[in-house]
């Protein structure tokens, strides 16, 4: 009786979550179809009709690619997108990641007011933005001004057209993306842990290193994934703030699809960008998971 | 009840596409560069064509010659009258994408002959034009294209033209001691070579409120500009100057994309914009010349000096048949080098 009772009690709740859990996931996909399919419809099939071309386009093979890489041109832009876009993030991770710290330190009023004011900054146009950087940054603007004013450099710093004013650039454009993922991940973090190291006698860089650090890797991970690989794609920022000679891959599509109305050459180079996206965050998704295992 | 929605919506959707088309037959689009050109394009012809012809003009923009070719080859072309740089008409005509320009309803008796062939016809023209800041230069004014390229005579940044596209090669060849009317066929390594002995001290402006930009901070003391954005400068007070000696005409041209579904709208609009008082109007909004030779007598008396019109005797034209024939050629070139 008491065996059976037992039977019945632990049988129950193991039955009805058995029945419980598909019922709970079918209702759980359901609203998501409508998006699903609206991303499939004005996503997908797009991108997988502009890839297409990349094969198809003036006619069947790999032409495309094999135009592509006959010049060095493509290389370089290619090396030199995946160069920016990489110093872009650890910048924006640099200067970031106290941002974020000090953002969950602060008391909740001030809190508010450092969130309010970087979404502020997100909701300005993208060029208005970019054009402000050109102002402050050129050989006559506000910054070398006053650098040369104060006697600090004689000769203008050559901050734009370069290398330079595009991380400048972007990585402003890009901390809103590195910060409030990182402030999520680093909020959840038990501050008891912190008290803990530092009763023990842990220093303030210990602290860090041991216990802050490695709890926020995967929100460094993710911010910094979602940095990188919306950096790969950056048009206008590095158009207006690069030199011809930091030209990354969006404009070298641009050009390739308007100047020399080549569908199948800027789909194609879009194309190994996309992959060379897709085999990036493969390896993220596969180094989280190991994390979370 | 689910039978009479479905109807219901069934009619709403005849309802609605019955409207778009009733709208679709007494409306065409044109399409621009958007910025002050558009608006006084608009003002000068759409406005006008509409009040006249009660045909209206739906305004889109800017120009983009991905999306042209992309329209034309799918079928669904959206556009039916638009602005485009000359060495993309000629490329364009090539390669099948414009409708041939109704001559019986455009008139091209009174249109200057550069400026005009089957395909196509002049929007406005304009000249490139070595354009200084004076404060910024002192007193070491530049006085031809070769001080372009000597930076010794005028230090500081120059600033060209991003795109490749007819302008930049031939500046660089007349500095270099081309005679005008040996430029064409175009000696590209010369031209190349030349622009290299100067390449640091290049910035690039790749839309006209750049180049304003770049000018007018003083950060360019010195480029080649469009004689237009110029004159918008002195305008507005900035002190900047323009050197007409072998100033570089060329012209924008209006074309209708092939397949066009309001071919015979856009043909009228053109006959207005292109006709003595369109052109003159246009002319007096922008400081860009008239591609119609009868529009003289109509044009704002102060402004007649700043026209390239008025500065025909040094005038070179840009030959657009040569840039149709080697605009990839080029461009690969050009691009190639550029991101070197």
């Amino acid at each position: 009786m008491t065996d059976a009772s037992a039977g019945l009690t632990t049988s129950r709740p193991a039955r009805l979550r058995r029945i419980a859990q598909p019922m709970r996931t079918d209702s759980g996909a359901r609203p998501a179809w409508p998006a699903i399919a609206f991303l499939f419809v004005f996503f997908v099939l797009p991108v997988g009709a502009l890839m297409l071309r990349s094969v198809t386009d003036p006619h069947w093979g790999l032409q495309n690619f094999s135009d592509l890489l006959a010049t060095g041109t493509y290389a370089r832009v290619l090396f030199n997108t995946f160069l920016v876009a990489a110093t872009v993030t650890l910048v924006s991770l640099i200067i970031g990641y106290p941002l974020a710290w000090l953002i969950v330190m602060l008391p909740q009023r001030w809190q508010q007011l450092l969130l309010a004011i970087l979404l502020m900054s997100m909701w300005t146009s993208l060029l208005a933005r970019t054009y402000a950087w050109l102002v402050l940054l050129q050989r006559t603007g506000i910054i070398n001004r006053g650098l040369m004013a104060l006697g600090v450099i004689d000769q203008p710093l050559a901050l734009v057209n370069n290398l330079t004013g595009v991380v400048i650039g972007m990585t402003y454009i890009m901390l809103p993306f590195v910060i409030l993922p990182l402030r999520a991940t680093l909020s959840s973090i038990d501050p008891s842990l912190m008290h803990a190291g530092a009763i023990c006698g842990a220093s303030s860089f210990r602290l860090f290193r041991s216990v802050l650090l490695p709890l926020s890797l995967p929100g460094i991970g993710a911010a910094g994934l979602m940095v990188f690989v919306m950096s790969l794609g950056y048009y206008i920022t590095p158009a207006l703030l690069g030199g011809t000679a930091n030209m990354m891959l969006a404009e070298l599509i641009a050009q390739t699809v308007q100047s020399f109305l080549n569908w199948g050459l800027g789909a194609a180079a879009a194309l190994i960008l996309l992959c060379a996206t897709l085999v990036l965050y493969a390896v993220h998704m596969r180094y989280l998971d190991e994390d979370a295992r | 009840m689910g039978q009479n929605i479905k109807r219901l919506i069934g009619a709403a959707i005849l309802a609605i596409g019955g409207a778009a088309m009733a709208h679709a037959d007494d409306s065409f689009t044109f399409t621009s560069w958007g910025g002050t050109t558009q608006d006084a394009q608009k003002a000068s012809w759409a406005d006008k064509f509409e009040a006249e012809t009660k045909i209206k003009v739906l305004q889109d923009g800017p120009t983009d010659y991905g999306k042209f070719k992309a329209m034309v080859d799918s079928g669904a072309v959206g556009w039916d009258v638009v602005d485009v740089e000359p060495d993309f008409a000629y490329q364009a005509a090539k390669m099948g994408l414009l409708e041939p320009l109704d001559f019986n309803v455009i008139s091209k008796k009174d249109i200057d002959p550069r400026f005009v062939f089957d395909h196509g016809i002049g929007s406005f023209y304009f000249s490139f034009v070595l354009g200084y800041n004076p404060t910024a230069v002192g007193d070491q004014a530049p006085t031809t294209w070769a001080d372009l390229f000597d930076t010794k005579k005028v230090p500081g940044k120059r600033t060209f033209y991003k795109w490749a596209s007819p302008g930049v090669l031939e500046i660089a060849l007349l500095a270099d001691g081309v005679a005008p009317d040996k430029l064409y066929p175009l000696d590209l390594d010369r031209a190349f070579k030349k622009l290299d002995s100067i390449k640091k001290d290049i910035l690039w402006w790749g839309t006209g409120a750049e180049s304003q930009q770049q000018l007018a901070s003083g950060e360019a003391p010195l480029g080649m500009f469009w004689n237009g954005r110029i004159y918008a400068l002195q305008k507005d007070g900035a002190p900047v100057d323009a050197l007409w000696d072998q100033n570089l005409a060329t012209a924008d041209f209006l074309v209708v994309p092939k397949g066009s579904k309001h071919k015979e709208a856009a043909m009228k609009f053109i006959a207005l914009a292109t006709g003595a008082q369109g052109q003159a109007d246009l002319a007096n909004a922008t400081a860009y010349a008239p591609i119609n030779l009868k529009s003289e007598p109509l044009l704002n008396k102060d402004l007649v000096p700043l026209l390239p019109s008025k500065h025909a005797e040094t005038q070179i034209t840009l030959d657009l048949n040569y840039w149709a024939e080697h605009r990839d050629e080029i461009g690969k070139r050009w691009y190639d080098w550029q991101a070197k």
